[in-house]
């Protein structure tokens, strides 16, 4: 039994593939490669590359984008080291990431597990967890606002009910970070129960019923064959996930513009305020600059482990 | 389709004892929808209340008053499906097109290229947002949707999506079809597609709502309220003093009520037409 | 469209034919080459200019201004003027003009609120209004002085007033009728505001002595400013090199909000816009809010019983803070600066203005509009106008610098600290001095 899962993920290895390929090399074939790649390429880099290069000029210079700009070299990430603020909002970035990218694929995941069943009105269930996902972010802000308010909110009066003293949710500056977080999960799960969903659909059913057969448990299915074939699912939302909870911004603007006491600004939002609010685009971008680092480290540690990995799997 | 298996019990219910557990759920996750349906036939008098309104005594239709007053009203919805409608084809046919190539071919700079493409990404828009407009008015598109569509005509995320669900599709059925004589875009559109449904999905869900919800771009890309989008009509209609509240309400719920029902059919066909498919597959 | 050249400088011969012919050849018509060296910028073949203005106004703001774009075309048919809200309301202006300025590609009028002048002024591309104010028939000094001074920076007029305003205190008449407090008089002193706001909070029944915006934006700073310059203080003192309120001003203000903060009896909206604040107080459930005219047609609206007053103070001598906000004129060639003057100037006259103050819920941008009687008709139908009419005459408003950002935003902390009652008043206020000299230290 085992071996017959174990092939299953090799197959859906890439390197594997990619190996299968070079045999299979033929004539024409970057041709057809380049035809088929020219306009996502000359959209993405063409509307993309400008833009990155544009906004690393801008982060070594000083410049509010109005006048004309002068160059400061490295001199804005130096002043970014040194900035509290900046330092903070890195701070806030990480702690929200580090929470609610793993929270909302485990919670999607259980949710996709327990929608994942033939019982009446099923459809009318996904579709409502796949509502706040909806509910664009001008609606959710007035949600929030008197679901947290501290003192007339309905938040405080079920928590009164159940004898819980009133908490000041978004005007207690050692909460607020964490209630955008539960906010954020509310709002996104649901996305990650969709394309979990859209998994689980597509194991064959075979491969569960054998295991079934062969007499694997509940959990020993899981383990091997569901969450194996879920892989492709997993990559695709912790990479996404990451990106989108790194960049977060509207969440934060509508519901706490960076406060109590700059308890929420978080990096992109540091970036809006020192671009659009006080005039120091050079400096905002020199902030974004720093993130995108972040980011790419953080992609070449995972191509390493993940490298590592396959070397692993193929020994 | 991958039902996790139902041991058959003595049935002490009318009703699978599942729905203890999920209506509950659905319920908490479906609370804002109820909370904006009943809010969107108050009048602002009603919510502005505080403490808040929760079952209003009295239904009122001012919102949709004020709404379907507004004679821009459908042109602005019309916008968003030309532009959400455009935007998710573009990022279907370009995406799997790039993807397939990226997954399947080979090709000098393959690996560069999608790093290239997937580096766009880790600028935040609050900042390439300024030369991107720059873009836009050098080809004269600001103030046109084609400023709000041709930006996410395809967008890396889609690319890589695809490609890497193609690589975990098994090579055995295009090689056969291949051997068949069929072409390589007959085998990727009648073999690989069909299989792909789930990318499909997931794709045409983000690039849809990202487009439908989106209000940072279209706020410095359109000027003109002819050109405006669901959304920047909605965000209009709060003013900085004074608030239309039923407005924003009842417009929220035309907004999302359409991609609801959309979710609901979608849910219907692709998800329970795949669990047959797959199957096969 | 012809070459753009800053006022003033003829452009030298080379830089005309270049940019001449670049041009020329760009569209195929020679012809404008006579319009580069001539003052008439941006006016077509038979002197006929169209200008674009983005006015962030939407609803009944929209509609009083295409109202008065209709009259003034059928009076000047040579001036086209293209108003939109330009996709954005105000809030949104900031972010969307200074996109525009750096593309190149900018309307010719567009609402900018009075702190951001200073900055958008720093842009070539922004006009020099001062030949056109000395024109006598501009009758520049009947408009308040706090008006004239929002729009002029270094000295150099840069757009029209367009919108005035300025706080008082609104109290909830019911509040204070079931506690049996007497309502205020006006004339009263901060220590009389913050002991009546205790007296009136009733955490039992949810009541709150007042509220304070405690985002930290502009709309929570501007309301400590009164107390400052009561105080002595300024923004910024004579060098322009450090905040003003450093010491005794800066100090007694934070101790008024941070007592306030102490006692629980201030209403501190940690959400965005402030709606929450003012639906407290419409429901009864607020006793005293500081709040601008604008606010006064939503109580009517919300049937709220209320009445103003002018704020407290610690001197007995009348100070208020006026927060007006611009027509800032960008230049699109001469012809077009000039036909955006004559569109300002009859926007912001005679019973325009008035119209227009009306609708947006503001005052009186002319001394002279604020003696007609469409305007004392106005005042008579609106219950407290007159005490935010009467407040223009003392009304000051913020220096139009360029760093005041920098400002704002730490002083804005300070204040959410004393209102959440964290820290105290000696501690936020050096924290501002430090970071706000800082910013205000460097070019």
């Amino acid at each position: 039994m085992k071996t017959q899962f174990r092939v299953a993920v090799v197959n859906r290895e890439p390197v594997a593939q990619e190996r299968s390929s070079l045999r299979r090399r033929r004539y024409g074939e970057a041709g057809t490669a380049w035809s088929y790649v020219l306009p996502s390429a000359v959209i993405i880099l063409g509307l993309g590359i400008v833009p990155m290069v544009w906004s690393l000029v801008l982060s070594l210079q000083s410049s509010d984008l109005i006048t004309p700009a002068q160059w400061v070299g490295l001199k804005n990430y130096q002043a970014l080291s040194h900035d509290p603020t900046f330092r903070a909002a890195v701070g806030h970035t990480l702690i929200y990431t580090g929470l609610f990218v793993p929270l909302s694929i485990a919670g999607g995941l259980g949710l996709a597990l327990l929608l994942n069943r033939r019982v009446r009105l099923i459809g009318l269930y996904r579709t409502l967890v796949f509502v706040p996902f909806v509910v664009s972010a001008t609606a959710q802000g007035v949600l929030f606002s008197f679901i947290f308010d501290s003192h007339f909110g309905l938040a405080n009066a079920v928590l009164h009910w159940f004898h819980i003293p009133p908490q000041g949710f978004f005007s207690d500056k050692n909460q607020a970070l964490y209630l955008l977080v539960l906010i954020a999960l509310w709002s996104g799960v649901g996305f990650c129960v969709v394309v979990y969903l859209a998994g689980l659909q597509d194991i064959p059913s075979e491969l569960v019923e054998a295991a079934a057969i062969d007499g694997a448990g509940r959990a020993a299915t899981f383990r091997y064959v569901v969450w194996p074939a879920l892989r492709p699912m997993t990559v695709f939302l912790l990479v996404w996930e990451t990106l989108q909870s790194l960049q977060v911004f509207d969440m934060v603007f509508v519901t706490t513009r960076g406060g109590p006491l700059e308890s929420t600004t978080v990096v992109v939002f540091f970036v809006w305020q020192q671009a659009f609010e006080v005039f120091n685009a050079g400096y905002a971008a020199s902030a974004a600059y720093v993130l995108a680092f972040g980011l790419l480290l953080l992609s070449i540690g995972i191509r390493l482990v993940r490298r590592g990995e396959e070397r692993k799997v193929n020994r | 389709m991958t039902v996790l298996p139902v041991r058959k019990r003595r049935r002490w219910l009318p009703f699978s004892p599942w729905h203890f557990v999920l209506a509950p759920v659905a319920l908490l996750f479906g609370l804002p929808l109820v909370w904006l349906v009943l809010s969107s036939f108050m009048t602002n008098a009603q919510i502005n209340r505080f403490p808040p309104t929760i079952i209003p005594h009295s239904l009122h239709l001012d919102g949709y008053r004020y709404v379907l007053h507004n004679a821009l009203f459908p042109r602005w919805f019309l916008n968003s499906a030309i532009v959400a409608l455009v935007v998710v084809i573009g990022n279907l046919v370009f995406g799997i097109l790039g993807g397939y190539a990226f997954a399947r071919l080979r090709f000098g700079g393959s690996r560069a290229l999608l790093a290239l493409m997937l580096g766009t990404l880790v600028i935040p828009f609050q900042i390439t947002m300024i030369p991107e407009f720059l873009i836009m008015k050098d080809l004269g598109l600001v103030d046109t949707l084609g400023a709000l569509i041709v930006p996410s005509l395809v967008t890396p995320f889609a690319v890589f999506l695809f490609r890497q669900f193609f690589l975990s599709l098994p090579r055995e059925v295009e090689e056969a079809a291949w051997m068949d004589g069929c072409s390589r875009l007959g085998t990727l559109w009648h073999i690989v597609v069909p299989m792909a449904r789930p990318a499909l999905g997931t794709v045409s869900v983000l690039t849809f709502l990202a487009t439908w919800n989106d209000l940072t771009w279209p706020l410095i890309a359109i000027n003109n309220d002819h050109n405006y989008t669901l959304q920047l009509g909605l965000a209009t209609f709060q003013g900085q003093h004074r608030t239309e509240w039923s407005a924003v309400m009842a417009g929220n719920l035309i907004a999302v009520l359409p991609v609801l029902i959309a979710f609901l059919a979608a849910q219907r066909t692709f998800i329970q037409s795949l669990a047959s498919s797959a199957v096969k597959g | 469209m012809t070459v753009r050249q800053p006022s003033g400088r003829m452009p030298t011969r080379r830089e005309l034919l270049r940019n001449g012919l670049g041009l020329a050849a760009l569209a195929g018509m020679s012809p404008l080459l006579n319009a580069c060296g001539s003052n008439d910028g941006g006016a077509g073949a038979d002197g006929s200019v169209t200008i674009t203005m983005w006015h962030g106004q939407e609803d009944q703001g929209k509609a009083t201004i295409d109202k008065i774009v209709t009259a003034f075309q059928a009076k000047n048919p040579k001036i086209k003027v293209n108003a939109s809200s330009g996709g954005v309301l105000a809030d949104s202006m900031l972010q969307k003009i200074t996109t525009a300025l750096a593309s190149g590609k900018y309307p010719d009028i567009a609402y900018i609120f009075g702190p951001d002048i200073a900055n958008v002024a720093r842009s070539p591309k922004v006009a020099n209004l001062q030949p056109f104010v000395t024109q006598p028939d501009m009758n520049w000094d009947d408009y308040y002085p706090a008006a004239r001074d929002a729009v002029t920076v270094d000295g150099k007029v840069r757009g029209f007033p367009a919108l005035v305003d300025n706080l008082c205190v609104a109290y909830n008449k019911k509040v204070f009728q079931a506690a049996g407090v007497a309502e205020p008089t006006g004339d009263w002193t901060w220590d009389d505001f913050v002991a009546t706001a205790k007296r009136l909070t009733d955490p039992a029944k949810g009541i709150f002595g007042t509220g304070w915006p405690a985002v930290g934006d502009e709309d929570c700073v501007w309301r400590i400013y009164p107390m400052i310059w009561d105080l002595g203080g300024s923004i910024v003192d004579d060098s322009g090199k450090k905040i003003g309120f450093d010491g005794n001003p800066g100090l007694k203000a934070l101790q008024i909000i941070h007592q306030l903060g102490a006692d629980k009896s201030v209403y501190a909206d940690t959400k965005p816009g402030s709606d929450t604040m003012y639906q407290i107080f419409n429901n009864g459930k607020m006793a005293m809010v500081p709040t601008g005219p604008w606010e006064l047609p939503v109580f009517m609206d919300a049937k709220t019983e209320y009445g103003v007053v002018p704020l407290p103070t610690f001197s007995g001598k009348r100070v208020t803070i006026a927060g007006p906000d611009t027509w800032t004129v960008f230049d699109n060639g001469s012809a077009k600066i000039k036909a955006a003057v004559q569109f300002l100037q009859f926007l912001t006259s005679g019973d325009q203005d008035v119209q227009w103050a009306t609708e947006a819920g503001s005052l009186p941008l002319r001394k002279s509009t604020a003696d007609s009687a469409a305007w004392k008709q106005h005042i008579g139908s609106t219950v407290g106008l007159d005490v935010f009419s009467d407040a223009l005459s003392y009304a000051q408003t913020r220096p139009t610098i360029r760093k005041y950002p920098q400002i704002s935003e730490p002083l804005g902390q300070a204040i959410v600290k004393m209102l959440l009652n964290q820290g105290t008043p000696e501690g936020a206020l050096s924290d501002v001095a430090k970071t706000a000299n800082a910013a205000l230290a460097t070019p």
